[in-house]
């Protein structure tokens, strides 16, 4: 008598519990479409990443700055001469006396000597010495809340102190950063609608050649009386199970790389670029991100699958 | 039950493969479809398993006028319709307990229900230790049985068989034969394609729709059953 191997005997026999009444899981098409929503999913955990800390950025300067202005009283005036500190000191007096009686605004303070001294050392260098330059007398303005200023008021008010007196409302160049990391974060957002674009025209794309491919199958499943939803439950189930199984290793290895980058800064310090660290709504969205593209294959594979199915007879 | 008038079929722009086809065949009827080569049988096929629409005419099935139904009376009407392919159209992922469940699940039944019908139905095609086997693994004769019980499964009102007994040996073709009459005798209208004379002859007792030229005429049974129970005895 024979004596078949174990392997021997389960030759033919079908192994798996049937999933799916196209053969779905056999050939390479399902692995491209779980590699491709990775690598996807990957780029969008960075664009959205980047948008978040962006976001972030733009806030923490917005409201650091907000209802925040700077009267500066130069150590020269308008005509070169260096000013006596004593005066300059006078000057800011009168100055803060005004302003902490204006209506409009809540505080003003006027700078630490040290504080300049510290604020401009980086530009100076740490070698010079401060007794012989003249240092320029800042006051810090606060406004209150739902105040409608008018600066060129104010100012104008403030160089009857002296011509030479400026406020520096922080406008100009706030505006310009915000503008820049607006355009930023706008294409982050661009990157990410286009990434969800791809995923669609992706997923289309693979769930027409899978039908393609089987669609010898497909007509026999129509002929037999499946209905198109029918049909289209299949292949939905099997893009959303892909795509997400794909998407979830991509959104793993997207953010082990955003963790890596955001330590990564901090042990630089650099204070200028954004911190990365994500609070627990971004956290969220960057973990249900498999999840939302998933659900994208899903619709778009039932209506890809609805659409061809429409063309039978 | 069946009723084509002046029913015409072509494919694209091609000439008429079908010119003027009219027949009626009546509930729980046997027919045999011949005809040469190239009359049309597969054609004609396609239109009453509702594969393909008639280019012209009036094609009438169930009562219904096949041309104005929509999708979903189209689906429901293909379900009660049984069909076995020439080259049988096994889904070869698919054992062969879940390609004959398939009609079952389509039809939304439940699977303790899929479950008692199927394995009844496998033992009653000698198939009862087959059910985890893979289609493409088995005999021309076990997919043909699979193929077979898969039309019949849904207690189907109207089979059609293309060349059922094509790949088949004599012995074989003929068990399969008197399957096919018995599902007649319980009320099923059967449709057999075959250019297998002597088949045909055999079964001498049943009508035959002859194609040629593009079109059909029934010829009525050279003898009925009691005749030739009477020659017998």
């Amino acid at each position: 008598m024979i004596r078949f191997k174990k392997k021997e005997r389960s030759l033919g026999v079908a192994k798996e519990k049937r999933q799916y009444d196209l053969p779905l899981n056999k050939g390479a098409g399902g692995n491209f479409l779980k590699v491709l929503m990775g690598l996807m999913t990957i780029l969008a955990i960075f664009a959205l990443s980047a948008s978040f800390a962006l976001s972030e950025m733009t806030e923490r300067w917005s409201s650091g700055l907000e209802n925040k202005a700077t009267v500066e009283i130069p150590a020269e005036d308008n005509n070169g001469n260096i000013i006596e500190q004593a005066t300059l000191n006078q000057t800011g007096k009168d100055i803060l006396s005004f302003l902490e009686n204006h209506p409009h605004i809540d505080s003003a303070e006027i700078m630490a000597t040290q504080d300049i001294k510290d604020l401009v050392s980086p530009w100076l260098g740490d070698d010079i010495t401060f007794e012989n330059v003249p240092l320029p007398g800042i006051i810090s303005i606060s406004f209150k809340d739902k105040v409608d200023i008018n600066y060129s008021a104010l100012e104008n008010r403030l160089k009857s102190f002296g011509e030479h007196i400026r406020l520096d409302t922080h406008g100009t160049w706030l505006t310009d950063l915000l503008k820049f990391t607006g355009a930023l974060n706008f294409a982050a957002i661009l990157i990410s609608t286009l990434i969800m674009i791809t995923t669609i025209v992706a997923v289309a794309g693979a769930v027409q050649a899978r039908m393609a491919a089987y669609h010898e199958e497909l007509e026999l499943l129509h002929l037999m009386g499946a209905g198109d939803r029918y049909i289209a439950n299949q292949l939905q189930r099997y893009s959303f199970i892909a795509c997400l199984q794909g998407s979830a290793i991509g959104a793993v290895i997207g953010l082990i790389f955003i963790t890596i980058i955001g330590w990564a800064l901090k042990q630089k310090e650099i204070n200028l670029l954004p911190d990365f660290d994500l609070n627990s709504l971004q956290v969220t969205i960057l973990i249900l991100l498999p999840l939302f593209i998933g659900l994208l294959a899903m619709v778009t594979a039932r209506q890809t699958v609805l659409r061809v199915l429409s063309k039978m007879p | 039950m069946i009723k084509f008038e002046h029913v015409g079929l072509r494919y694209g722009v091609g000439p008429e493969v079908l010119t003027d086809v009219n027949f009626t065949l009546e509930p729980g009827t046997f027919h045999f479809l011949s005809g040469p080569s190239g009359a049309g049988k597969t054609s004609l096929m396609s239109m009453l398993y509702l594969g393909r629409q008639p280019t012209r005419g009036l094609m009438t099935m169930f009562g219904k006028n096949v041309g104005q139904l929509n999708r979903h009376e189209l689906k429901l009407l293909r379900q009660r319709i049984g069909v076995v392919f020439q080259d049988f159209r096994l889904l070869n992922h698919m054992s062969a307990f879940d390609n004959i469940a398939l009609p079952l699940r389509i039809s939304g039944q439940s699977e303790k229900e899929i479950k008692t019908n199927v394995e009844e139905l496998m033992e009653w095609v000698g198939l009862g230790d087959h059910r985890h086997m893979l289609p493409n693994t088995l005999s021309g004769g076990q997919q043909q049985r699979i193929a077979v019980a898969r039309a019949v499964i849904t207690r189907p009102k109207l089979l059609l068989a293309d060349e059922p007994t094509g790949n088949l040996d004599d012995e074989i073709g003929l068990r399969l034969m008197n399957l096919f009459d018995q599902l007649h005798r319980m009320g099923t209208t059967v449709v057999i394609a075959s250019h297998n004379t002597t088949l045909i002859k055999k079964f001498s007792h049943h009508s035959k729709l002859i194609l040629d030229n593009g079109q059909a005429r029934l010829e009525k049974p050279e003898k009925t059953m009691k005749q030739r129970l009477g020659d017998m005895f």
